[in-house]
């Protein structure tokens, strides 16, 4: 790895070096582009440097790894490479061009600066949701954190967000940080979940909540927040079917803190300016098979594309964002045509979006079912011709899943391409 | 008493038996008319209020007990020292709210020593800081009235100030919408309340179609419209730290953490301020305590007004939205009929590009009550019918503020009638924000009398300098002057907050500005750090961390706003350990 600042051309340029970036660097690096990874902290990392239990790289190093270690890796990877890395680096806008992209930039070493690109990368990942967004009322005390703001305070900082938490929404850094606070010493009162099944992954409710007798409330939410200045309680709720809190059941915590963990949005707001169609599911852009999103040249992965629940699929989707931008670049070929590849039953979304032709070889295709089914099948058609078929069972929405499947398959001329999720009746 | 004070007395106790309000007394207190006994519940007690209202008193006293509700007294700061005591100022100020801070300003052009007193950990923390910031064209006030005079006044004193003090003004206009065709026979009215004020600009009748041309994604229902070009927008935060820093740079002191807990005095004059932090001599008092003010004046003696505290929730909406709308747009704020005391509310601009709903209006017993709530906070998100394009997905926070009302609704800016060294800038409730720089003119002139009358020689300060500069946004700068500052300070160039773009060195101005931001939320107000749709989620633990190593404290010692507002409640487990280790 180089670290040259003068350089103002690269064929592949990747924004964010968490799992996705770093993995997308790698790939492009690896097709025999010049390549540069921009990241506005100081390190490359992402997320994960936050992450310090285990549990990463299941898949894709066949070890259990924490957080730093898996990042570590790919840092030594991209380390290896001819990648120019730009830490403390900070994308300011993006202009598309005729044949390539012109980008903004701001750091403290050049000021403002620009740097042109044949293809893109955007591995921005996500931003947790706030209290706002979930409409929290009450009083405006400190004492109010993200899961990943808690996470960071404690794992990064060391510092205790308080002493008595309160865990609002069970996504899986909710879970992971009620663990977390318990074993710094902090009392969880439990996990509130507004849902009738938690979000998180089923391994984290186990290792996270049951083994440390943390209780989970389904259907219940915070409808009140208390103290001027300090958090002094919460007033939790049952919810009705319509999600409408049933005050009767209305019950005073006293607690000290209010951890949130109610979602994760994809981070793409730098994309607006450029009309990038945005899933409106996924809030990712809509991407092909080669991960490119609407705008040619410009590819999308790891959860700036869609939130994802393993670090694994989301270092594949780099590597695979990595690889095809740098194809970009070697073989500058218009598409012959593309398609929008229709959802149907209780698939709630499915990535890639689109096929764009002409197609070759197996694609990773992620989805998540809109409702949780014990036994249920994929299947991939064109028009009525099935083209793969697959069971599956125990699928809830909190847990992603992945398949390859064939898209050369499909043809150009046939009717429309189908991803459809069908429950089944099962008889025992 | 009067003999006409007695008739009306009599008449205010018909009408409130006629409203079953039979437990409520009714007395003449000086000049003034006061209730007592008690009410049902706070609706009833404040129905009594505006019976009350009216009938020729100089103000309404509204001491009618609830059951079951008992008012709470205001926060109180922690620090507890002498280090004012003895300190002697002409003027001593009470409250740094916009009013405050702006005839502070407007005094700091005369030699004489001047002091802000607020109990807050920062400027703008009550009223100031959570409304609407729009500075109204004056048509919504009715004629007549203090609130009319002052508007139209201080809307045309903004320009100016903008451009002396280093704050955004916009003038988008506002444009009042007509939902039936009825409306359009109010337009008579309209056009004579705006000659009667001396509302500024081309204001006119709109009809729908030009409703549509100038305002396409307002709701098509709409039949036409009003528009009064003079409407404007400021972050009303920032304008009350831009005037504090001005009075500053022109030897005023402002001390925060400090409130008046008493006032000591002798012979019909305040001799003494008493304060947390000691006790202050002065020539002077200026009462502008906001939702408290009438208690400042019961401190003197001289109650002759009480404040209800009105509630007011805003949702603001992400930054994104700016294209959808170019003017405020609301429904009619009818006439200041009696009991439609709030502004009818809509869709406004923000300076910074985001948009805002609101406001609401309700009662609140708990004047410091800054809590929102489902009920109100889902009429809000009615207004958003007025614009086709908006949706609440696209809230990224909300408030409330409470307003100091009177019972006669209207401003009270005068000198006391019992004290001879005390000036009432009381009951400033909407339009307040835009009325302050004229307010401030008049009371400036006032205290200016005073203090001659008692034998100080005031004189214009020689070398007052009405130029502000405040923190300029370096994400605004062109490219090459935002190049040149990184490359003198790299600080600039380090994005701590990714939403809204603010880098290290504007965190670290905002601490070392003429009035410094000391908390999390004073660093947000002054240069934006946190303000974003991701609502401090990323930058938070920067920020704090750049707060405490910039001040040289513990980052365990940075509050959200001051008092027990601690972020983080101490050291992890393992940092402890580490540290033993060391
Ligand atoms: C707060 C939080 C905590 C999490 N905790 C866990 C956990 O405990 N366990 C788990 O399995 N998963 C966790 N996740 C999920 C985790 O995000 C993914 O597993 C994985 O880290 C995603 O990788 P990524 O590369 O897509 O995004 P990230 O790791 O978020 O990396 C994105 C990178 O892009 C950079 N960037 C963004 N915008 C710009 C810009 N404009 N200019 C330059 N650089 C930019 C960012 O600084 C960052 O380094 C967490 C997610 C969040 C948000
Ligand atoms: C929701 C809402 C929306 C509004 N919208 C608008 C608008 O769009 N345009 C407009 O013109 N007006 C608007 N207003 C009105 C405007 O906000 C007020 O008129 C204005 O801010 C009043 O300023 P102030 O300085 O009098 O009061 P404040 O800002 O409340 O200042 C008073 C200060 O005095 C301090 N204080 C009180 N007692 C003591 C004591 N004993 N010792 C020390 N300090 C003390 C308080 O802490 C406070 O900071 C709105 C109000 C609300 C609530």
């Amino acid at each position: 790895m180089k670290q040259q600042y003068d350089k103002h051309r690269y064929d592949v340029v990747v924004i964010g070096s968490g799992p996705a970036g770093m993995a997308a660097a790698v790939s492009a690096a690896d097709s025999g582009v010049s390549v540069c990874l921009a990241e506005r902290e100081e390190r490359m990392g992402g997320i994960l440097k936050q992450c310090i239990h285990d549990g990463f790289g299941l898949i894709r190093f066949k070890e259990k790894l924490t957080g730093p270690e898996y990042a570590w890796r790919y840092e030594q990877m991209v380390r290896k490479r001819d990648i120019d890395f730009m830490g403390l680096t900070f994308l300011t806008g993006i202009e598309k061009r005729e044949n390539d992209f012109k980008i903004a930039f701001v750091n403290p070493e050049r000021g403002v600066f620009e740097i042109e690109a044949g293809s893109l990368v955007m591995a921005m990942g996500c931003r947790e949701r706030s209290g706002r967004q979930i409409f929290l009322h009450g009083e405006r005390p400190a004492g109010i954190f993200t899961a990943g703001q808690a996470q960071d305070f404690i794992n990064l900082k060391g510092f205790m967000p308080g002493r008595r938490c309160v865990i609002l929404g069970s996504g899986d850094i909710g879970l992971i940080m009620s663990r977390r606070l318990t074993l710094e010493g902090a009392e969880v009162l439990g996990v509130y979940e507004i849902g009738s099944a938690p979000s998180g992954l089923t391994r984290n409710i186990v290792q996270c909540l049951e083994d440390y007798n943390i209780p989970l409330h389904l259907e219940t939410t915070v409808t009140e927040v208390h103290g001027k200045e300090r958090v002094e309680g919460v007033t939790v709720c049952r919810v009705d079917e319509n999600k409408k809190p049933i005050m009767e059941t209305a019950l005073f915590l006293a607690c000290d803190s209010l951890i949130l963990s109610v979602g994760l949005i994809p981070e793409n707001d730098i994309l607006a300016p450029l009309d990038v169609d945005i899933d409106s599911v996924t809030k990712g852009p809509s991407v092909n098979q080669r991960q490119e999103t609407s705008v040619p040249g410009m590819f999308s992965c790891g959860n700036a594309l869609h939130v994802s629940d393993l670090v694994d699929y989301v270092s594949e989707s780099g590597h695979v964002a990595g690889k095809m931008a740098a194809a970009r670049v070697l073989k500058r070929e218009a598409d012959s045509g593309q398609m929008v590849i229709k959802k149907a039953g209780i698939l709630q979304y499915a990535v890639p979006q689109n096929i764009s032709f002409p197609v070759n070889g197996q694609v990773p295709v992620f989805f998540r079912p809109s409702e949780a089914s014990d036994h249920a099948e994929f299947i991939f058609r064109q028009g009525e011709r099935v083209i793969h078929k697959k069971k599956l069972s125990w699928l809830k929405p909190s847990e992603m899943h992945r398949l390859e499947l064939d898209l050369s398959k499909v043809r150009q001329d046939g009717p429309a391409v189908t991803f459809e999720l069908k429950p089944e009746a099962v008889n025992e | 008493m009067s003999q006409r004070a007695e008739r009306e007395l009599k008449r205010v106790r018909r009408k409130l038996k006629k409203k079953n309000l039979k437990a409520v007394n009714v007395e003449a207190a000086g000049k003034s008319i006061r209730l007592s006994g008690s009410a049902g519940n706070w609706d009833e007690r404040v129905r009594a209020g505006y019976i009350a209202a009216g009938h020729g008193f100089k103000g309404v006293i509204n001491d009618i007990t609830v059951d079951g509700i008992t008012e709470p007294e205001m926060s109180l700061p922690l620090v507890s020292d002498e280090m004012l005591d003895g300190r002697e100022f002409d003027a001593v100020i009470v409250g740094g709210g916009v009013v405050g801070c702006a005839i502070a300003r407007e005094l700091s052009k005369m030699n004489i020593s001047i002091v802000i007193l607020e109990k807050e950990a920062d400027l703008a923390m009550q009223a100031s800081g959570r409304n609407d910031g729009m500075i109204h064209p004056g048509f919504a006030a009715s004629p007549g009235t203090k609130k009319a005079h002052y508007n139209i006044r201080g809307n045309r004193m903004y320009t100016e100030l903008s451009k002396q003090l280093d704050f955004e003004l916009k003038r988008p206009g506002s444009i009042i919408l007509f939902k039936t065709a009825w409306y359009k026979l109010l337009l008579p009215i309209f056009k004579a309340r705006c000659r009667k004020n001396g509302v500024e600009g081309s204001w006119r009748s709109l009809s729908a179609k030009e409703v549509r041309r100038v305002e396409p994604n307002v709701s098509p229902s709409q039949k036409g419209g009003f528009i009064l070009p003079s409407a404007g927008i400021v972050s009303p935060y920032r304008v009350t730290i831009a005037l504090a820093e001005n009075a500053v740079e022109n030897g005023a002191e402002v001390f925060l953490n400090t409130v008046v807990r008493d006032l000591e005095s002798a012979d019909g004059k305040i001799t003494g301020v008493v304060t947390n932090r000691g006790t202050l001599r002065c020539g002077l008092v200026i009462n502008a305590a906001g939702v408290w003010a009438d208690k400042l004046a019961e401190m003197a003696g001289d109650r002759f007004f009480s404040i209800h505290g009105r509630k007011g929730t805003d949702a603001i909406l992400d930054r994104s939205c700016a294209p959808l709308q170019r003017h405020i747009v609301g429904m009619p704020s009818l006439l200041g009929t009696k009991n439609s005391h709030s502004k009818g509310g809509g869709i406004v601009l923000c300076v910074e590009g985001n948009i805002l709903l609101g406001p609401t209006a309700e009662e609140v017993p708990d004047r410091e009550d800054y809590s929102t709530e489902p009920e109100s906070f889902n009429n809000l998100l009615k207004q958003l019918y007025l614009n086709t394009r908006l949706n609440s997905s696209m809230i990224i926070n909300y408030y409330s503020g409470v307003r100091a009302a009177s019972w006669d609704e209207d401003f009270i800016i005068e000198p006391s009638e019992k004290v001879s060294n005390l000036i009432h800038v009381a009951a400033i409730q909407s339009p307040g924000l835009a009325s302050a720089p004229a307010i401030a003119e008049d009371v400036a002139q006032m205290a200016v009398r005073a203090l001659t009358s008692a034998g100080v020689r005031v004189l214009p300060r020689a070398d007052f300098n009405p130029i502000r500069r405040g923190i300029p946004a370096v994400k605004d700068l062109t490219a090459e002057a935002r190049t040149a500052l990184i490359k003198e300070d790299p600080a600039y160039g380090e994005i701590l907050c990714r939403c809204e773009e603010v880098s290290r060195g504007e965190i670290r101005d905002a601490l070392l500005s003429k009035v410094p931001a000391t908390t999390i939320d004073g660093v947000k107000r002054r240069v934006r750090a946190g303000a974003g749709r991701c609502h401090g989620g990323f930058c938070l633990p920067r920020v704090i961390q750049a707060m405490a190593s910039e001040l040289g404290v513990q980052v365990t010692d940075i509050t959200k706003k001051g008092g027990d507002s601690a972020i983080l409640i101490g050291e992890t487990k393992e940092e402890a350990a580490r540290e033993a280790a060391v």
